[in-house]
């Protein structure tokens, strides 16, 4: 099953457009569903650019001790 | 003669008191000098002497101990253990021993790059590429370091969502080495690895640096499963620990550009892709309209030629028609006769314009 959305990282966002806009420098477009092609990458660029700006980094010192 | 007062030991005691006084007194020591007579027995222990222009002193010291190469004539500088032996021989027991001086520095980063590139460890093929997006890296550094904060502001400027494991560890010193190597150890044994391992130390001199020549975790480095970057020193620092990396970072903060993109440049080119494909269906649109276009002047010049045709037909039918015309042929002077065409018959003779009823007075061949 496919994960949502916000499940979904950057990264995979990322080859999702990227395969998005493939399909619309391919062979396969189709003009009929452009319109809704259209409507999903640029949904989903939002999404990466909200991810992108809002995201923190997670930085954890680890306690294990290396001097011994 | 001998005191009541003077102190008599068996030769073992004696060596064995003599010992705790050197223990006593000194401890451990560093003594700074140049090497002679290294070699090394059984594939196991290393002898040298220490020495300076007056003075030389025996050292003795297990071959693992021995971290960089070392050859005679070099200056350096050893932390060791003063001791008698059993035998009664003075001698310095080592723990470690260090290049000292830049001389002897270069040329035990010469000696150990040449027996390390000999074993092919700097070799172009074995160098892994790092993931383009990274979601978890693994840092080793001493959290305290600038060169650390500069990395981790960097980072955090330019990329977000990552997770950063960070091992705290001693990056100059004797010490260092040794820990960089269990931190190196610990996140190769990790059941979900890192995708990348970094190194990474601010500028300093040649002497704070050396723990990036150590050849036991230069071969760490190289034995890790996670593929590795190293950033250590300023750009004109090369440490064996950079060579041997799958990646360079020439510093602190060229590693954190190198480790992630930037979030800014990624957003300007996700908009350069919106962009694109808009620009590809409006372009798909204006081709269709442009087709439907030359598909109506096509057959908007087809129906005019048909119309054409039709028109030309039907002048030349008319024309066809007009010659026909009876009355076209009366108008030239010609009548229609009707009626019995026999002697005494009754004919209808039709002109232009009138019609003559006449008696039919003879009918003769020609």
């Amino acid at each position: 099953m496919s994960k949502q959305s916000e499940q979904k990282t950057v990264s995979e966002k990322m080859d999702e457009l990227s395969a998005l806009v493939a399909w619309f420098e391919g062979d396969e477009f189709e003009l009929e569903q452009a319109l809704e092609t259209y409507g999903k990458a640029e949904k989903l660029a939002a999404e990466i650019e909200h991810d992108l700006t809002n995201l923190k980094n997670e930085i954890t010192v680890l306690k294990e001790k290396f001097d011994a | 003669m001998a005191s009541d007062q003077t102190p008599k030991f068996s030769v073992s005691d004696f060596i064995a008191v003599v010992n705790q006084s050197l223990e006593y007194s000194f401890g451990t020591v560093e003594i700074e000098g140049e090497v002679a007579s290294f070699k090394v027995n059984q594939g196991k222990w290393v002898f040298f002497d220490i020495k300076d222009a007056t003075g030389s002193v025996n050292c003795f010291m297990s071959l693992f101990q021995l971290r960089v190469p070392v050859e005679d004539g070099m200056k350096v500088v050893v932390r060791a253990v003063p001791k008698i032996t059993a035998w009664g021989k003075f001698s310095l027991t080592i723990q470690s021993i260090r290049p000292s001086g830049e001389g002897s520095l270069k040329k035990s980063f010469e000696l150990l790059k040449a027996k390390l590139d000999k074993e092919g460890l700097f070799s172009l093929e074995r160098k892994r590429s790092l993931p383009e997006i990274p979601e978890h890296i693994a840092i080793i550094s001493s959290t305290s370091a600038a060169g650390y904060a500069d990395f981790i502001k960097i980072l955090n400027d330019r990329w977000g969502g990552l997770k950063v494991d960070v091992a705290h560890v001693q990056v100059q010193g004797d010490s260092a080495p040794e820990q960089m190597i269990r931190a190196i150890s610990y996140f190769n044994s990790q059941e979900i690895l890192p995708e990348v391992l970094m190194i990474i130390r601010g500028g300093g001199s040649a002497d704070d640096l050396a723990a990036f020549n150590d050849e036991p975790l230069v071969r760490a480095i190289a034995a890790s499963r996670i593929p590795t970057l190293v950033g250590v020193g300023h750009e004109v620092d090369v440490s064996l620990a950079d060579m041997v990396a799958d990646v360079r970072a020439a510093t602190p903060s060229n590693a954190a550009q190198i480790v992630v993109p930037d979030r800014g440049e990624l957003i300007k080119m996700l908009g350069h892709l919106v962009r694109r494909v808009l620009v590809r269906t409006e372009g798909a649109v204006d081709d269709n309209l442009r087709e439907v276009a030359t598909k109506l002047r096509q057959g908007l010049t087809m129906f005019d030629t048909r119309v054409d045709l039709l028109q030309s037909q039907l002048v030349t039918s008319r024309q066809v028609m007009g010659a026909y015309n009876p009355r076209a042929v009366l108008s030239r002077g010609y009548a229609i006769v009707r009626g019995e065409v026999s002697k005494g018959g009754v004919i209808r003779i039709e002109q232009q314009e009138r019609i003559i009823t006449a008696e039919v007075k003879d009918v003769e061949a020609i």
